[in-house]
C-alpha cells in the first residue's frame, strides 16, 4: 500500500491553518511515528489521511488514486484509532467489535473479535458492558477496533493515551509486529513510544514536516549540539534549551540543546529526545 | 446491515428510558382510556374511530417524545464521539443510515403498538369488543405521518444542533393549546370531537375531509422527504468536529 501526500494544505473555516504545503510519501511496509508538540498538526494529518477531512489544497493519493475517489477503497483497508472517540456504553465489548466488524463487512467476526481480544488483553472483560470499562480499557477497545481484520493499513493517534507502563511497551510491541507486513502511521508526543520501534519518523511543528527520516538519522542530526553543564548562574542559560535538570550532590546538572554549545558545556551523545527537541527549538529560533 | 439494525435497535429498546417512557406512555394511555375514552366523544360509542381516534391523538404528544428520545443515541454529542470510528468503516454511508432509520422506526413503532394493544386489552375487558380492524385506518392516519415527520425533522434539527432535539419535543403539546385551523384538526386532537358532529349522523362511520387528509399526506410526505435526504447524505466533511450522524 502507498499514501501519497501532494501539496497538501488544510486551513479551518475559522480560518487556522493546520497544515502547510506537506508532501509525503508512506509505503508498506513500515511503522512511521508522527511526532510534534501539540497543535503541530498530527491529529489534522490523521483524519485527511481517513478522509474524515478533505484538504483545502493539494491531493491524497491511495495506491495512485486520488480521495475522495478512494474512499471506499481506503476505508476497506483501513484500522483507524483517533485521538478522541466515543463507543457505545450500552453494547458489551463483544458487541460493539461485532457491531464494528458488520461496518467493515468481516466474513469472519467471530474468528476476528476472538484474534484482537487477545491482542489487547481484554479477554476478562469481553462479556462486559463497555460504560464499566475504565479509560485504559476504553482505550484498547478502541485499538482492538482498529485492528479487526488485520487491515493492511492502521493509522492510531495517540495510542497509549491512558494505558499503565506495562500496556504501553505490550502495544509498542504490537505495533511493531503489525507493521512487519502493514503500514502504520503512530501520531504521539511521547517519543518513548516510537524510539523504539519506528523505522521512520516525520516530525511535524506549526503544520509543517521539520523531519522526515529514520530515527537515528535524527540523532545524528543533533551530534555536537547536546551538553551537559553545572548550574552556577541563571545567565548560563541564554540561548540554550534546557533539556533536564537534575538534582545532584555536588549541584544542579543541566542538559541542554544549542545550535552552539557554550565553552562551559560538555558535549554528551544525543539521545532521541534530545535531537527532536533540538529539531523544535531550532525551528522555533527560525 | 441486519446486524447493525438488531445492534441499534438493542441500544434503543434495552435501557431504563425506554422501560421508563414505555411505563408512563401506558399509565397516561390507561388514564385517558379509562376516563375519556370510555364515556365516548362527540356522542359516539367508546369503541368507534373516532373515539379510539381521540385516544389516540392523546398519545401522540408522548409518542412523539419517544420518537426523538430515540434519535438523541445518533445525534448527541457522545454518539458523535462514536461516529469518528464508525465513519471509518467501508460500509455505505446510505446503508448505515437506513439501517439506523429503520432501528429508530421500529422502536418508535413498538411504542405505538404498546398504546394501540393497550386499547385493545381496553376495549375487551370492559366492552368484549374485538372488531379492531375498522380502527386500524384511524390508527394509521393518526399516528403514522406525525411520527415518521417527528424522526425525519428530529435527525435534521439534531444534525445540526443535538439540543434541538429538546426544543422539539413539546411541539405537540404547542400544538395542543393552538386553535388550529380544521384541516389541521389531526394535529391538536380537534378533529375526532368536532368532525363528527358535523356528520349529523348517530355514530357515523370513518371518514376524513380531503382537507384533512391533504395535511396529513404532506405531513408523512415531509417526515419521509427528511428521511431519506438523511439516508443519501455523504459522509466526507470539511469541518472538523462534524461527525456522521
Amino acid at each position: 500500500m502507498q499514501l501519497n501526500i501532494q501539496h497538501v494544505s488544510m486551513t479551518y473555516p475559522n480560518g487556522k491553518q493546520a497544515l502547510k504545503d506537506l508532501d509525503l510519501e508512506l509505503k508498506t511496509p513500515s511503522l512511521i511515528g508522527l511526532l510534534g508538540p501539540n497543535g503541530a498538526g498530527k491529529s489534522t494529518l490523521m483524519k485527511l489521511l481517513v478522509a474524515a477531512l478533505m484538504p483545502t489544497a493539494g491531493s491524497i493519493l491511495v495506491d495512485g488514486e486520488p480521495l475522495p475517489k478512494a474512499d471506499r477503497r481506503l476505508k476497506a483497508q483501513l484500522g483507524y484509532l483517533p485521538q478522541d472517540f466515543g463507543l457505545f456504553d450500552e453494547l458489551t465489548v463483544t458487541e460493539f467489535l461485532d457491531y464494528m466488524a458488520a461496518l467493515k463487512g468481516l466474513p469472519d467476526p467471530k474468528a476476528a473479535i476472538r484474534a484482537v481480544v487477545r491482542a489487547v488483553n481484554l479477554e476478562e472483560k469481553a462479556r462486559s458492558r463497555i460504560r464499566t470499562l475504565s479509560g485504559g480499557q476504553r482505550q484498547r477497545v478502541g485499538i482492538a477496533q482498529a485492528l479487526l481484520g488485520d487491515p493492511p493499513l492502521l493509522i492510531f493517534d495517540e495510542p497509549t493515551v491512558g494505558l499503565d507502563p506495562e500496556e504501553r511497551i505490550h502495544f509498542r510491541n504490537l505495533f511493531s509486529r503489525a507493521a512487519q507486513d502493514r503500514l502504520v502511521l503512530l501520531s504521539t508526543h511521547i517519543i518513548e513510544d516510537v524510539q523504539s520501534v519506528c523505522d521512520c519518523l516525520v516530525v511535524m511543528d506549526h503544520g509543517q514536516v521539520l523531519f522526515t527520516g529514520t530515527p537515528e538519522e535524527l540523532i545524528r542530526s543533533a551530534q555536537g549540539h547536546v551538553g551537559v553543564f553545572w548550574e552556577r548562574e541563571e545567565a548560563q542559560e541564554a540561548g540554550l534549551h534546557i533539556t533536564a535538570r537534575v538534582n545532584t550532590s555536588q549541584g544542579v546538572r543541566c542538559r541542554a540543546v544549542a545550535d552552539q554549545l557554550p565553552p562551559y558545556a560538555q558535549a554528551e551523545e544525543p539521545t532521541l529526545e534530545d535531537a527532536y527537541l533540538y529539531l523544535t527549538s531550532r525551528e522555533a529560533v527560525q | 446491515m441486519g446486524k447493525i439494525f438488531r445492534y441499534e435497535c438493542k441500544r434503543l429498546l434495552w435501557n431504563k428510558f425506554f422501560f421508563g417512557l414505555l411505563l408512563v406512555s401506558l399509565f397516561y394511555g390507561w388514564q385517558v382510556l379509562s376516563g375519556v375514552t370510555i364515556l365516548g366523544v362527540s356522542h359516539t360509542a367508546p369503541f368507534s374511530p373516532w373515539s379510539f381516534g381521540d385516544y389516540l391523538c392523546r398519545m401522540v404528544p408522548l409518542l412523539w417524545i419517544g420518537a426523538l428520545f430515540f434519535l438523541t443515541f445518533f445525534t448527541s454529542g457522545r454518539a458523535r464521539r462514536a461516529a469518528v470510528l464508525t465513519d471509518a468503516a467501508p460500509m455505505p454511508p446510505r446503508r448505515y443510515a437506513l439501517a439506523r432509520c429503520a432501528a429508530a422506526l421500529a422502536g418508535t413503532a413498538l411504542l405505538a403498538l404498546a398504546c394501540l394493544g393497550e386499547a385493545a386489552v381496553f376495549y375487551g375487558w370492559y366492552f368484549k369488543w374485538y372488531h379492531w380492524s375498522t380502527l386500524l385506518l384511524p390508527a394509521l392516519v393518526t399516528l403514522t405521518p406525525p411520527l415518521v415527520f417527528a424522526l425525519g425533522s428530529g435527525w435534521l434539527l439534531g444534525r445540526l444542533r443535538p439540543w434541538l432535539i429538546y426544543v422539539w419535543m413539546p411541539v405537540p403539546f404547542a400544538l395542543a393549546a393552538l386553535p388550529l385551523p380544521e384541516a389541521l384538526g389531526l394535529w391538536n386532537g380537534s378533529f375526532f370531537t368536532r368532525y363528527p358532529l358535523t356528520l349529523e349522523a348517530l355514530d357515523p362511520a370513518f371518514s376524513l375531509p380531503p382537507a384533512a387528509a391533504a395535511a396529513q399526506c404532506v405531513l408523512l410526505a415531509a417526515g419521509a422527504a427528511l428521511l431519506a435526504a438523511r439516508a443519501r447524505q455523504g459522509r466526507i466533511r470539511r469541518q472538523a468536529g462534524e461527525a456522521g450522524i
